[in-house]
């Protein structure tokens, strides 16, 4: 148990540092960095455990990615920024890089005759590895666009309007 | 209650003025790394403040622009702008959000919103050797989550920033982006490639797969999806085309120099 504990950390470390360090790559305001990187940790944690309890790849990045989309909400307000700006290299800490790798290798070697003749496997290799980038990628879209999709034509400036406006008439009751 | 703050309606303002601010404030926010969502929800916010409807049809290479007053039908353009050159920058984003507030707010007057559109076109971005120093310690991070060790994590480092300074200085001669993209993933590959080659880490593959993941247009792939989950199609599928390209660009430069090292050895 404790060393899963320590594991988590771990992963909660380095996912931080990537998040933060794509924030800089993608220009995130200075004051937002920190946020990029706990938004991240805490995905990719969340990633992480749901693997271990064997939820699937593709099924614990999209719980992870709406996980990051929704607390982005939140978190966006507490640094005054939008969500996009923290949600987005939040994300790409589970940017499907290693499939994306392994398919386009395969497409390397299948112009290769002798390879193939020798592998003919190859071909399931590419078409097994680019479905799970382009699955991966999806659920990335969507949990950083959960918040647009939810509060379909809201800004979310609104949204904390809205609980601003339900607090005063309880107030005035 | 408190919502309602005094509003000054007494600035008015052409239709063409308003017109060429928005196209300005919407292809800027589309070049750095908006969604059309949201630079339709921004430039609405603008255009509302002065008694304006707006259409507007983004597609990622360039915005169209249609206003016209609430009470004067005959008051009204249609422009049409071209994207400046494509770089994620989101900071841009933030900016251009508060300032849309704080006109839609009636806090700042048109004249000064001008003066700070500007203010913000000349934004700077980090400075690039902090970048390339990020973007290494980044791709080293991925390369251990992936399962790496310190050694192969090391030359990920090293692989990602000289190929992240090798692109800095090939888009800043004002060559075509996508040629930067090809050499500065030919360069990353040799480096990460020596792995494999000397044999010296624990998972090679895994550090030419982490190494070239800087080059990733991550905010195009993930907005094309979101535009097309909003139903903003055309600019889906110029945003996936240019991510798309973007990609194989960097296939092509890994493919060159894999080639150039042996491609039986990997």
């Amino acid at each position: 148990m404790e060393t899963f504990l320590l594991e988590i950390a771990l992963d909660f470390a380095l996912a931080f540092l990537v998040a933060a360090c794509w924030g800089v790559l993608f220009g995130t305001p200075v004051k937002a960095l920190y946020m990029a990187g706990l938004l991240g940790g805490l995905g990719h944690s969340v990633r992480f455990v749901l693997l271990e309890l064997g939820l699937g790849l593709v099924g614990s990045t999209l719980a992870a990615s709406v996980f990051i989309g929704l607390i982005g909400i939140y978190a966006a307000h507490k640094v005054h920024n939008p969500p996009v700006v923290i949600t987005m290299p939040a994300c790409i800490t589970m940017i499907p890089g290693l499939y994306a790798y392994r398919s386009m290798l395969a497409a390397i070697k299948l112009s290769d005759q002798s390879i193939l003749d020798k592998d003919p496997n190859i071909i399931p290799t590419i078409a097994h590895n680019a479905v799970l980038t382009f699955s991966l990628l999806l659920t990335l879209a969507v949990g950083i666009s959960i918040s647009a999709l939810l509060f379909r034509n809201k800004s979310v400036r609104d949204i904390r309007l809205g609980k601003d406006i339900f607090k005063s008439k309880e107030e005035n009751i | 209650m408190e919502k309602e703050k005094e509003k000054d309606t007494s600035e008015t303002v052409k239709a063409n003025e308003i017109a060429d601010f928005i196209l300005d404030t919407g292809a800027f926010l589309m070049a750095s790394g908006a969604h059309s969502g949201r630079v339709w929800r921004n430039c609405k916010r603008i255009a509302g403040r002065y008694g304006y409807h707006l259409n507007i049809n983004p597609t990622f290479t360039g915005i169209l622009v249609s206003v016209w007053d609430k009470n004067d039908d005959s008051n009204a353009v249609t422009r049409y702008k071209t994207s400046p050159q494509n770089l994620v920058h989101l900071e841009v984003l933030t900016l251009i959000s508060h300032l849309s507030w704080r006109i839609a707010d009636g806090i700042t007057s048109f004249a000064d919103a001008r003066v700070e559109l500007e203010g913000i076109k000349k934004q700077k971005h980090y400075p690039f050797w902090f970048v390339a120093f990020m973007v290494g310690v980044s791709c080293a991070c991925l390369c251990v989550l992936a399962g790496g060790n310190v050694v192969d994590a090391g030359i990920t480092f090293l692989a990602a920033m000289v190929g992240s300074l090798v692109k800095y200085y090939i888009t800043r001669k004002n060559f075509n982006q996508f040629l930067a993209v090809i050499v500065a993933s030919c360069a990353t590959t040799m480096i990460a490639g020596a792995d494999t080659i000397l044999g010296i880490g624990k998972l090679p593959e895994i550090t030419l797969a982490t190494s070239v993941l800087y080059l990733i247009p991550g905010v195009p792939l993930i907005n094309s999806v979101i535009d097309l989950l909003e139903g903003y199609f055309s600019a889906s599928i110029a945003r996936s085309l240019y991510a798309a390209s973007v990609l194989l660009c960097i296939a092509v430069g890994m493919t060159l120099s894999i080639t150039l090292l042996g491609i039986s050895k990997f």
